[in-house]
C-alpha cells in the first residue's frame, strides 16, 4: 500500500494549480455574485482537455485515470466550485453515459464536439415529483415510427443554460414506469427542445442550473442510449461515476476554505496575538486538517477501486457522503475562524459556505448515499 | 530539421521557499518543485519555432531524480524528448560547473544541436550566468536577455531590450540565447499531453560517468565559488528627527546621507567634500 500520490498525480495537480490559479482566481468571486457562467474561461480550457478529461483518446479525450480526474475536478473547485460543477457534471453524467452505453455511431456523432467543449453536457433526471425517486419521472417519449417524440419538464438541470447536448431520462409506457424508462441523447439545436429561467440559487451561482423544456421534442431513435428499459440501470451506473466528481468537488471546497482560515488565523491580531497562538483556533485548524486528509484518502480509494475495474457504488457513496459533509462543516468552521469578516462578501469564506451545502444533496442527497452503503453493507454481512 | 535544445530547472514554488539557515542553502526536499518560468518562456520559443518551421526539441535538466516532472511536463507541452542529468555527484554545483556540465552532456546527448535556449533567469538564485557561460563551454555565440527571435535559414534575427532602447541582433547557428519571460508567455499544460508524457515519453537519465565527466570538476567538489551567507532582506522604518537651526539641519543631513542623496543626482559627495 503506498499512501505516496505518484508523480504523474503530483503533476496534473500543479499544471490544474497553475491554470486556476492564474485564469479562475482573479474571476471566481466576480462570477459568483455577477451569476455569470465564465465562457471565456471555457475558451482556455477547451484545448487543455478539460471537457474530454477521462474519453478516450479516440474521440478527441485525454483518457485520464480516476484519481486524475479527481484531482483536476479538486482543483478547479478549489478555486470556482461553480466551474468545478460544470466540469464535473460535464465529463462524469455528460459523457461518460455515452462512452459506457453508446453505439459506435453514436460516439462519433457525440462525442467530439463534446469533448473539445463545442457542446456542454447535462444530465436530466430530476423532475417537479421525482429527484431521488427515479421511478417517478413522467417525461414521457412516444414512438411513432423511426422517431421518438418526447414531452416532459425537467427542473434543477446543472449547466442547463449553456447545455449543448443533454441526456433526458424518460419513460417511454406510462403503465410500466420503471421498466420503460430510458436515456435519450437531446441537443440543443432540436426543435422543441427549450431552456427555462436560470434558477436563483443559494450558491454555485456561476452554474446556469435551469429547467429544460421538451414539447413535441422529435428525435431519431437512433438517440436513444441503450435500449428502452435500461434507463435505470444507466442512471444508477452514471450516477455512480457523478459522485466522485461531487465528493471531488466538495473536497476542492474544503481545500480553500482550510487554505484560507490558516492564513487569516496567522495575519488577524486579537490581544496582540495572532488568532492563530489561541488553542480555540488550533483545535478548528487540526480538525480541518484531520477530516480533509480522511476525506481525500477516501475518495481517492474509491477512484482507485474504479480504476482496477472493480464494483466502486458503495465507495463512491461513502466518499460522496463523507466529504459533501465535510465541506459543510469546514466551511462553516472558516466562516467562523473569520468571524465578522467572514459573513462578509468581502472574503472567499462566504462563497464557500454557500457553495458547500449543495453538495449534500445533488448527485443523491445525503440520505440516498446512506441508503446505497447501508445497502452494500446488508449485502455482506450476514 | 532544426535541432533545438532547451534547458530547463525545477525551482521551488514561489509560495514556499524553506532554506536552512545552516547552510544557506534551499532545502529542495521539503519545497514542491515547478518548472522555473523564464524556462518556460524558452520553451515557449522554442514550440514556436517548431510549430512554424518543424524541428526537434530536446529538454534537458540536471537536478535531483524529482525534476523528471518538468521533462514530462515539458514533453506534454510539446517536447520530443527529456534528458536528466541526475548524480549525487553533480550536486552543490555552482554556476560555472553547471554550465561545464550542461555543455558536456549536450555534447554527449544532442550532438548536431543549432540553437540552445534557456531562461534568461532562475527564480531561486537569479544570477543569469548559467546561459552565457554554457556559450562559453560550447564554444559557440550567445545572446542573453532576448525577447523575440525569429529563424530564417542559418541565421537567428533577436529583439532585446538594454536600458532605454531596443537592439536588434543577429547570430549564425549553432548559438545560443537566453529567453526573457517578455514576449514569450508560459503555455498551460494540456490534460491530454500530460496523460501521454506519462503513458510514454523518450527520457534518458545520465549520471556523471555516463556523460564522461572528471568527478573533480562536477558538482560541490569542483565549484570554485561557496555560497556562504543567505539571508532575507529585513526593511525597516526609522524615524530621525533633526534639530537645530536650518543651516544645522541641512549640514546633518548631508553628513548622515551623503551617500543616498549623492546616489540619486549622480555624484560622490564624500569625496567632494574632502
Amino acid at each position: 500500500m503506498d499512501f505516496n500520490p505518484c508523480m504523474k498525480h503530483k503533476v496534473v495537480r500543479k499544471a490544474v494549480r497553475m491554470f486556476a490559479e492564474a485564469e479562475l482566481a482573479p474571476i471566481a468571486h466576480d462570477i459568483d455574485r455577477d451569476a455569470r457562467f465564465p465562457w471565456e474561461v471555457m475558451e482556455k480550457m477547451r484545448p487543455l482537455h478539460f471537457f474530454g478529461l477521462q474519453a478516450p483518446k479516440a474521440y478527441g479525450g485525454a483518457e485520464m485515470d480516476t484519481i486524475s480526474y479527481a484531482i483536476v475536478i479538486e482543483e478547479i473547485s478549489r478555486v470556482s466550485a461553480a466551474v468545478g460543477l460544470c466540469l464535473t457534471v460535464h465529463n462524469s453524467v455528460g459523457i461518460y453515459p455515452i462512452v459506457r452505453f453508446g453505439t459506435e455511431e453514436q460516439k462519433n456523432r457525440f462525442l467530439p464536439a463534446m469533448t473539445q467543449g463545442e457542446r456542454i453536457g447535462a444530465f436530466c433526471l430530476t423532475e417537479a415529483n421525482a429527484g431521488s425517486d427515479a421511478g417517478g419521472v413522467e417525461t414521457i417519449a412516444v414512438r411513432d415510427g423511426r422517431d421518438y417524440v418526447i414531452n416532459g419538464t425537467k427542473i434543477f438541470v446543472t449547466n442547463g443554460g449553456v447545455c449543448g447536448t443533454a441526456l433526458i431520462f424518460a419513460i417511454t409506457d406510462t403503465q410500466n414506469p420503471q421498466r420503460s424508462a430510458a436515456v435519450f441523447i437531446v441537443e440543443k439545436d432540436n426543435p422543441g427542445f427549450a431552456v427555462g429561467e436560470i434558477e436563483d440559487l443559494c450558491g454555485m451561482r456561476a452554474n446556469p442550473v435551469s429547467s429544460l423544456f421538451l414539447e413535441d421534442c422529435r428525435v431519431p431513435e437512433t438517440n436513444l442510449l441503450g435500449r428502452p428499459g435500461n434507463g435505470i440501470k444507466i442512471a444508477l451506473e452514471t450516477l455512480d461515476t457523478g459522485r466522485l466528481g461531487i465528493a471531488a468537488q466538495a473536497l476542492g471546497l474544503a481545500q480553500a476554505a482550510f487554505e484560507d482560515s490558516v492564513r487569516y488565523s496567522k495575519e488577524r491580531q486579537q490581544f496582540r496575538k495572532p488568532i492563530s497562538s489561541f488553542q480555540t483556533i488550533q483545535n478548528y485548524l487540526a480538525d480541518m486538517a484531520t477530516e480533509i486528509d480522511a476525506a481525500r484518502l477516501l475518495l481517492y480509494r474509491a477512484c482507485a477501486v474504479r480504476d482496477a475495474g472493480r464494483p466502486f457504488g458503495a465507495e463512491a457513496a461513502m466518499a460522496k457522503l463523507y466529504c459533501s459533509a465535510l465541506a459543510t462543516r469546514v466551511t462553516n468552521t472558516a466562516v467562523q475562524i473569520h468571524g465578522g469578516y467572514g459573513y462578509s462578501k468581502e472574503y472567499d469564506v462566504e462563497r464557500y459556505f454557500r457553495d458547500a451545502k449543495v453538495t449534500e444533496i445533488y448527485e443523491g442527497t445525503s440520505e440516498v448515499q446512506r441508503m446505497v452503503i447501508s445497502r452494500a453493507v446488508l449485502a455482506r454481512r450476514t | 530539421m532544426l535541432k533545438l535544445v532547451v534547458c530547463i530547472k525545477q525551482v521551488p514554488m514561489v509560495s514556499e521557499l524553506p532554506w536552512d539557515p545552516a547552510t544557506g542553502t534551499i532545502q529542495r526536499d521539503l519545497a514542491e518543485g515547478m518548472m522555473n518560468p523564464a524556462c518556460r518562456s524558452a520553451l515557449d520559443a522554442a514550440l514556436r519555432i517548431k510549430e512554424a518551421a518543424g524541428g526537434e526539441i530536446t529538454a534537458i535538466t540536471m537536478g535531483p531524480p524529482m525534476a523528471e516532472e518538468i521533462l514530462r511536463e515539458a514533453i506534454a507541452l510539446g517536447a520530443d524528448r527529456g534528458v536528466l542529468l541526475t548524480d549525487r555527484k553533480m550536486a552543490g554545483a555552482d554556476t560555472s560547473v553547471t554550465s561545464h556540465t550542461l555543455a558536456r552532456a549536450i555534447e554527449k546527448a544532442c550532438p548536431g544541436f543549432d540553437l540552445i535556449l534557456c531562461g534568461f533567469s532562475t527564480i531561486d538564485s537569479e544570477t543569469a550566468q548559467v546561459g552565457p557561460q554554457l556559450a562559453e563551454e560550447l564554444d559557440i555565440p550567445g545572446v542573453a536577455y532576448v525577447n523575440e527571435l525569429e529563424i530564417s535559414g542559418r541565421t537567428v534575427r533577436m529583439q532585446r531590450f538594454t536600458d532605454n532602447f531596443l537592439e536588434t541582433l543577429e547570430m549564425d547557428l549553432p548559438g545560443l540565447v537566453t529567453v526573457t519571460t517578455g514576449r514569450y508567455a508560459p503555455r498551460h499544460v494540456p490534460l491530454g499531453g500530460l496523460q501521454a508524457a506519462f503513458a510514454g515519453a523518450d527520457i534518458v537519465s545520465l549520471d556523471a560517468a555516463a556523460v564522461g565527466l572528471d568527478p573533480e570538476r562536477i558538482g560541490a567538489k569542483g565549484s570554485a565559488t561557496k555560497i556562504r551567507n543567505v539571508y532575507s532582506p529585513t526593511a525597516g522604518k526609522k524615524n530621525i528627527v533633526l534639530t537645530g537651526a536650518p543651516k544645522r539641519i541641512v549640514e546633518q543631513l548631508f553628513e548622515r546621507f551623503d551617500d543616498k542623496i549623492g546616489g540619486a543626482i549622480g555624484r560622490d559627495l564624500k569625496t567632494e567634500r574632502k
